[in-house]
């Protein structure tokens, strides 16, 4: 029979039904939201523990996310992001980096060494490094790192570097590390790849963090990354967040891109070796820096600095953001120990490199057309070294004269303008067309936003917009890598002697005059000359407020005395300067003083033209000043601090001859005597106030309560307030409208007179939004105060300090705001050092990192650190006490001879001869002062790859202290030589009654345990003592005394210079070596103990005595036990000896047939028993066979029997049975 | 670091203890009659000697040069012999500079003369510095100055005892409303004389003070000794009309804290500098390269609130104590 398919089931679409189950369908969905609602009794209290206990976890989960709120101390325009690119050799760093560059900057980049700073975004620049395998460097670059690109050769897997690198990082603040897996071209199967990289991920994640990003670079495609994946990693980079570190937050630090070295050269050529004076720029880091603070370089050592200037960003953010995306003209590159910033540096040379590409289109484009200037590039080029350092120095005399002319100095005027600019620019006329131009630029990028942002277009408006300039100005603005060749010139400066550069800072002002002026020619708002404080800026200042308004400069006890015919001589001066200079160069090419010659003639017209209109606008500057004078009222800090072209003055000379004319006269303020005053802080006021007459009391009426409040503090005036927030109400109850009489009067005038008060319109508004403000806050404190916990309260306590910290000192000129509060991280500073190990020069090497570290007040001292060590489980040997070992802590590496200890539980501080195994132990160290709670590692080595893996130790410092508490076990061994009951008299132990007299009541021991105390000195023998003991000792016992000698830390601290070290042996620094170390380099072997030698055992024979037993006892015993006297027998005496028997021929044939016989007979007796024996065994066999069958007959009828009686007996029983029932 | 002269003594010797800068004083009284270090500040050196751990000191033989490498803060339980040519507040002063960063909590019995009228008396510093510490964070049992007894010069004879707990860090902080003077507590004191002295300085204070306010209480204290200080209101009122926030006799102090504050912004309201401070705020730039912003506050036209302040402003070093031990 067929089956039918059934019909299947129709779901309704339409119709009361489906309408029906879409109602229930939707009311459904609302319920499963609210499950609560629908079955309560799921979520009823159970168990008010259980409740409890969730709620509790809850909380503590909430809580735990707290982290103790810190003061945002980021600055606003934060320095490039430290992006270390870190792996093995041959893993791909450079290419990455190179392909990063590229990526954002569209430029590529040869060779890179040092640094390279990008603009990557429109809020981010980044700087990159790469990281050599050497150790040296892994260390320091994990100090500065925001973050680790770490490159792993995933067809080769982790490498120890990683390991050692991750280590590092977790010991100096844990920066972000982010994995790249490279080399995955060369797997083939994809099953392995896929294997390989989830592997690797795992481990990695174990290492860093659960989740950490693994970036995977897939394959190389002519030599470089695939586009798209340098892309997503880029952006990886560009969103990345980075928390702040304690150690980085709190200490200033710049990583170098950038080395000149200021020596004089004539000092170089007399002595090479002499200490050099160099000056190092960068990004400033971490936190303020201030002048004259103490730094530290990784793999030199500690210096002082000498001077710190900032500088305009070399690399600076776009300044405009509303941009969706960066121009090329704002895709920055800065890398000039690489090249590209426009020095290559050679041993001795220094070579401008025009990029090619992209860049250099620009560049001809821009190239000046002036013959002049374009012969000064020229020149540059072909200039060595030493020529480019006295250059600068030039230059900075020049500076004074010629303030265009000097982009040194004139950077230090000015940040807010276009700084790439205007460096550059060697005639003023073009800085502004620069500034003109800039503006144009930023309407015509509006007007591209518009548009469309097309690449090419833009590089189309960039190119026009530059013809337009050519056209304009007679001298173009230099491109970037043309800008780099004023910052090489202040290596010049020192080739001169100091006559110039006293005289620079006049010739600074002169500059800053020039510029103002050319400013109020163009006619902007003078905010710039508003900007520099006139409290401390420059003589320039006190001059026109002496010409102009009544300074209380005596009060200083300096006056100045100039005149604008003595600024004259100074220029003359400066110019002296110059031809003393061009003498001095005479040394060098020829080529090089027609440069010099050039510069000065055409500096000198500038100059001239300059200072004319200086003195123009002379009374309009003084009054300008005048004005700031009155609102800064800088004659308090004046007094103070004085200001700080004074300070120079009086630091370079005390009487210093202006001009050789007039000697500057200062009033003798009798030095000595204020230097022994009366150190006394109690401030005596004048008492010119007389408290008993009613005016002068009444001038202090308001300090009290009872006097007038302020404004916003008065009772009155807060209740009015309070009736003006809350006045409009109306009564619900009674329907009665309350109206505020304030509100209504306002109302009224108002209405009355609306044209009236057009500016009290602004009254009116301000005073609104102040009611709406402390409405606000009433608000806010009334709403918040039911759930505002501690933590919020801290939290928002920081958040105004941070607020406070931004605003304080905001609109305040750089100049004076990094006298305030040092130079603030994120500025592009020059730092100047002098006393320079010349290896520092002459061996540098781009390619390893230069950190200067800033320290903190007394860190630059050596003390004592206590820190908790721990030896690193992976390192393969323990670590012995009063080993050199090198520490990195804080910036510093260093080799140090550490002593580790324990500590005992009366707090003792026990040495101990090794590291444990797998505990923490304490270690004590002769080093420089590091806050506590800095961590650190130790290595046991920086050259070589000794070990497996490099890093001994890890730790933190938990104390600082100036003394030693590390002791060791000292027994002392005496023995005694009488002994009374309990008392005995010892000796051996000490040597003299001194001695004694200090142990006097201390405890001994004996070996067998016995306990005792030293109770006084014996008079002879010396040294020897009375003691008494719990019980009576005997002869034989060892005395002890056991006690804790202090041992001393030895104080070796030795810097790792490895910076010193000559190039390409910078990771083979040795410092101090072990003993072990020294041992096996000499080939010296220890001399063993001669009782730990293995010799063959020879053992004494053991020696008994015989038993002697008493005569007496003898004789009592029984014969049985008595001792038999068994003598030996002795040798036989001779006559009892019996002689040797010879026989005669025939006794011997008697005696030999005899012999015969007697065998034959026995052979016939053997013979005839054996046949005996078998006839008897035969016998006993039949015998035991009849048995057997005797037995078996015996069985069988005795069974028979038993059967027969038992039978017999059954029917006994049987028939007794029956004969009884027959009977009964 | 260099300095001449016995001028700032002690802010030379307590800021180089801070900043861990080893100091050289020279020509100390070199033209004096009497040239070389006195006995007051001998003892001081060895009050400082006594507080802190591996303080190197070299004087020369004449006394005029003092060599000063400063140890590390130590602290703990201290009695020292103050020198009766100058009060305590003399040595109480640079305690109250050093204890909060020592690495145990400071317990200083001194000795000497408690009142005298070239220091600020004990009696001061009591009721002026230790609430101004508090507000740097300062706080908890620790911290107090208890006069056990009182002496005077020449004889000397007091005894003051100064606690204070140790601290990581200073808070920032902004003192810029002086407020409003709500009553007035104060201590005379009379030595040796009758009691009646005391009662009768209480009532001519009284009379002066009752003008501005009524709620005023001055204790009396009287005791055996020597001699006699009549204190006076006038006094009090100068430095009333001074203003400020912190009074003179602290100006150091506080901005000493501020100094050696976290990097944040610090604001305090002063009277007119004294000139004590003056050369304090060099001293400070000196060793920590710390300038101060200096405002002048000019009183407002109907206000009557005495003569100029001024506001300081500092951003903190960001020292921390690196004497406390951390476990």
């Amino acid at each position: 029979m067929e089956k039918k398919e059934q019909k299947r089931h129709q779901h309704k679409h339409s119709g009361p039904k489906a309408q029906k189950k879409n109602r229930k369908k939707e009311q459904g969905t609302e319920q499963g939201q609210d499950e609560r609602k629908r079955n309560p009794r799921a979520f009823s209290v159970q168990s008010a523990v259980r409740m409890a206990r969730t709620f509790h976890r809850a909380q503590d989960i909430k809580t735990k996310k707290h982290h103790i709120p810190l003061v945002d101390r980021t600055p606003l325009e934060p320095p490039p992001v430290v992006v270390v690119v870190m792996g093995p050799p041959k893993v791909g760093k450079s290419t990455l980096i190179r392909c990063l560059i590229k990526n954002y900057t569209r430029q590529k980049l040869s060779d890179i060494c040092g640094p390279v700073t990008i603009v990557s975004g429109k809020k981010r620049r980044l700087t990159l490094i790469e990281c050599n395998n050497d150790i040296n460097s892994m260390i320091d670059l994990a100090k500065v790192a925001d973050l680790v690109l770490m490159l792993i050769d995933a067809s080769f897997g982790f490498e120890m570097e990683t390991f050692e690198f991750l280590n590092i990082c977790q010991v100096h603040g844990f920066p972000r590390v982010m994995g790249v897996l490279t080399h995955l071209d060369t797997f083939k199967n994809n099953k392995t790849l896929s294997k390989t990289k989830k592997r690797l991920k795992h481990r990695f994640w174990t290492e860093v963090y659960q989740g950490a990003k693994l970036f995977y670079l897939s394959g190389m495609v002519y030599g470089e990354y695939q586009t798209q994946e340098v892309k997503n990693l880029g952006r990886f980079i560009s969103v990345m967040k980075f928390r702040p570190l304690v150690w980085r937050t709190s200490h200033p630090y710049v990583v170098a891109d950038r080395m000149e070295d200021l020596t004089d050269p004539e000092t170089i050529r007399l002595d090479p070796k002499c200490d050099r004076t160099v000056s190092l720029y960068g990004y400033l880091r971490g936190t303020f820096l201030k002048n004259k603070c103490q730094v530290h370089i990784p793999g030199v050592g500690d210096f002082s600095v000498a001077d710190v200037s900032f500088l305009p960003d070399p690399c600076p953010l776009p300044e405009v953001i509303k941009k969706r995306a960066l121009n090329v003209k704002e895709r920055l590159l800065y890398a000039p120990l690489a090249g590209v910033g426009g020095l290559v540096y050679d041993k001795d040379a220094v070579y401008i490199d025009m990029p090619s590409g992209h860049a250099s289109q620009q560049q001809e484009e821009v190239r000046p057309t002036t013959e002049l200037v374009q012969s000064l590039i020229g020149t540059q080029a072909t200039l060595d070294a030493k020529m480019a350092a006295s250059k600068v120095s030039l230059f900075t005399g020049t500076a004074a004269l010629t303030p265009e002319e000097n982009p040194m100095e004139s950077r230090e005027w000015d940040e807010k303008a276009q700084r790439e600019r205007r460096r550059a620019v060697f005639a003023d006329e073009d800085e502004e067309d620069d500034d003109e131009e800039e503006e144009e630029s930023d309407e015509e990028e509006e007007e591209e936003e518009e548009e469309e942002e097309d690449e090419d277009e833009e590089g189309l408006i960039t190119l026009k917009k530059e013809d337009e300039k050519a056209v304009e100005t007679a001298a173009p603005p230099v491109k970037k890598q043309k800008i780099e060749e004023p910052m090489e010139m202040p290596a010049f400066a020192d080739s001169d002697d100091e006559l110039e550069k006293s005289e620079g800072e006049e010739s600074e002002e002169e500059e800053e005059g020039d510029e103002e002026n050319e400013e109020m020619e163009e006619g902007e708002p003078a905010k710039r000359s508003s900007g520099p404080d006139s409290g401390l800026c420059s003589e320039e200042d006190d001059e026109d407020e002496e010409e102009d308004s009544d300074m209380d400069e005596d009060a200083d006890g300096i006056v100045k005395f100039k005149h604008p015919e003595e600024e004259k001589i100074d220029t003359e001066d400066a110019e002296m300067a110059y031809e003393t200079t061009g003498t001095l160069s005479m040394i060098y090419p020829s080529d090089y003083i027609k440069y010099v010659f050039f510069l000065v003639c055409f500096f000198w017209d500038v100059f001239v033209e300059g200072a004319l209109r200086w003195k123009e606008d002379l009374s309009k500057k003084a009054s300008e000043a005048y004005l700031r004078h009155q609102l800064a009222a800088p004659n308090l800090r004046k007094l103070v601090y004085g200001t700080v072209a004074e300070e120079e003055e009086e630091d370079s000379n005390d009487e210093e001859e202006l001009g050789g004319l007039f000697k500057v006269s200062r009033p003798e303020r009798s030095k000595k005597v204020r230097a022994d005053a009366m150190d006394c802080s109690r401030f005596h006021p004048d008492s010119s106030h007389d408290w008993d007459q009613e005016e002068v009391r009444s001038s202090i009426r308001d300090c009290f309560v009872t006097g007038k409040w302020e404004e916003d503090k008065d009772a009155a005036t807060l209740l009015k307030e309070d009736d003006e927030l809350y006045g409009d109400f109306e009564d619900l109850e009674t329907g009665e409208v309350h109206k505020a009489k304030t509100g209504n009067k306002d109302k009224e005038e108002e209405e009355e007179a609306p044209q009236v008060k057009l500016d009290d319109d602004e009254v009116q508004k301000n005073k609104r939004l102040e009611k709406k403000r402390r409405l606000k806050e009433r608000f806010d404190a009334q709403y918040d105060d039911g759930d505002a916990t501690y933590f919020d309260d801290l939290k928002e306590e920081m958040q105004k300090q941070a607020e406070l910290n931004r605003q304080e000192f905001e609109d305040v000129d750089d100049e004076v705001r990094v006298q305030y509060e040092g130079f603030r991280p994120g500025m592009y500073v020059r730092v100047e050092i002098p006393a320079l190990p010349c290896e520092f020069v002459t061996n540098f090497d781009p390619h390893y990192p230069i950190v200067l570290g800033g320290l903190g007040p007394s860190e630059g001292n050596v003390g004592y650190l206590q820190m908790r060590l721990k030896k690193h489980r992976w390192h393969s040997r323990i670590l012995k006490t009063r080993d050199p070992l090198i520490l990195s802590l804080g910036w510093r590496r260093f080799q140090t001879m550490p002593l580790y200890y324990i500590e005992d539980h009366n707090g003792r501080h026990r040495l101990l001869k090794y590291t444990p195994e797998h505990m923490h132990c304490g270690a004590t160290i002769w080093g420089p002062i590091t806050p506590q709670g800095t961590g650190f590692l130790a290595v046991q080595t920086v050259g070589g790859f000794k070990a497996n893996f490099r890093i001994a130790a890890t730790g933190v410092v938990l104390d600082l202290d100036k003394s030693v508490t590390i002791v060791k076990k000292l027994k002392l061994i005496g023995y005694p030589y009488k002994i009374f009951k309990n008392t005995c008299f010892i000796q051996g132990m000490f040597n003299t009654v001194l001695e004694v007299a200090k142990f006097e009541g201390a405890s001994v021991r004996t070996v067998s345990g016995i306990k005792g105390q030293i109770k006084k000195a014996l008079r002879t023998p010396p040294g020897a003592f009375r003691a008494t003991f719990e019980d009576r000792l005997l002869m034989s016992d060892i005395v002890f005394l056991r006690s804790w000698y202090p041992v001393s830390v030895p104080q070796l601290y030795n810097p790792v210079t490895s910076l010193l070290m000559p190039v390409g042996q910078k990771d083979t620094w040795a410092g101090m070596r072990t003993l072990g170390q020294l041992k096996h380099d000499l080939g010296i072997r220890n001399k063993p103990n001669q009782d730990s030698l293995y010799k063959p055992v020879v053992r004494q024979v053991r020696h008994f005595n015989t038993l002697h037993i008493p005569k007496e006892l003898q004789k009592a015993l029984p014969f049985k036990n008595k001792p038999k006297q068994m003598q030996a027998k002795g040798k036989t005496p001779r006559d009892l000896q019996r002689p040797a028997v010879i026989r005669e021929p025939h006794e011997k044939k008697v005696a030999a047939l005899l012999d015969a016989l007697s065998s034959v007979y026995a052979y016939k007796n053997k013979k005839a028993k054996a046949e005996q024996h078998a006839k008897h065994k035969e016998f006993l066999k039949q015998k035991e066979k009849q048995d057997a069958e005797r037995q078996k007959r015996l069985k069988e009828e005795r069974k028979k029997t038993y059967r027969a009686m038992g039978q017999k007996e059954k029917k006994k029983l049987k028939s007794s049975l029956k004969g009884a029932s027959k009977d009964n | 670091m260099e300095f001449e002269g016995c001028n700032c003594f002690r802010q030379r010797l307590v800021l180089s203890t801070l900043s861990g800068k080893r100091v050289k004083i020279r020509n100390i009284r070199s033209k004096d009659d009497n040239p070389g270090l006195r006995d007051f500040e001998a003892s001081f050196i060895r009050l400082l000697d006594k507080v802190t751990n591996g303080t190197r000191i070299e004087i020369n033989q004449t006394g005029t040069v003092l060599f000063y490498q400063p140890g590390l803060l130590y602290g703990g339980s201290v009695e020292h012999e103050c020198n009766v040519q100058r009060s305590i507040g003399y040595y109480l002063e640079a305690l109250l500079m050093l204890a909060p960063f020592m690495k145990t909590p400071l317990r200083a019995v001194l000795k000497g003369v408690t009142n005298d009228p070239t220091d600020p008396s004990v009696d001061l510093l009591k009721v002026t510095a230790i609430p101004l510490m508090k507000k740097f964070g300062i706080d908890g049992d620790g911290l107090e100055i208890k006069v056990l007894k009182r002496g005077m010069a020449p004889a000397g004879g007091g005894e003051v005892l100064f606690t204070c707990p140790v601290r990581r860090s200073m808070k920032p902080v902004h003192l810029t409303e002086p407020g409003k003077i709500k009553r007035i507590r104060g201590t005379a004191f009379s030595v040796r004389v009758s009691p009646q002295m005391a009662n009768r300085i209480v009532d001519s204070a009284r009379s002066i003070l009752n003008k501005f306010i009524p709620d005023i209480y001055i204790y009396t204290d009287h005791m055996k000794g020597p001699c006699f200080d009549p204190t006076d209101s006038n006094l009090y009122f100068s430095s009333l009309f001074q203003g400020g926030c912190v009074d003179s006799t602290n100006q150091s102090l506080s901005l000493l804290y501020m100094t050696l504050g976290q990097q944040d912004v610090s604001k305090t309201l002063l009277g007119p500098l004294s000139p004590y401070t003056v050369e304090f705020l060099r001293h400070i730039r000196d060793f920590f390269q710390i300038m101060f912003k200096i405002e002048q506050q000019k009183p407002g036209e109907d206000e009557q609130k005495g003569g100029e302040k001024v506001l300081m402003t500092c951003v903190g070093a960001g020292y921390s104590n690196i004497n406390k031990t951390i476990k």
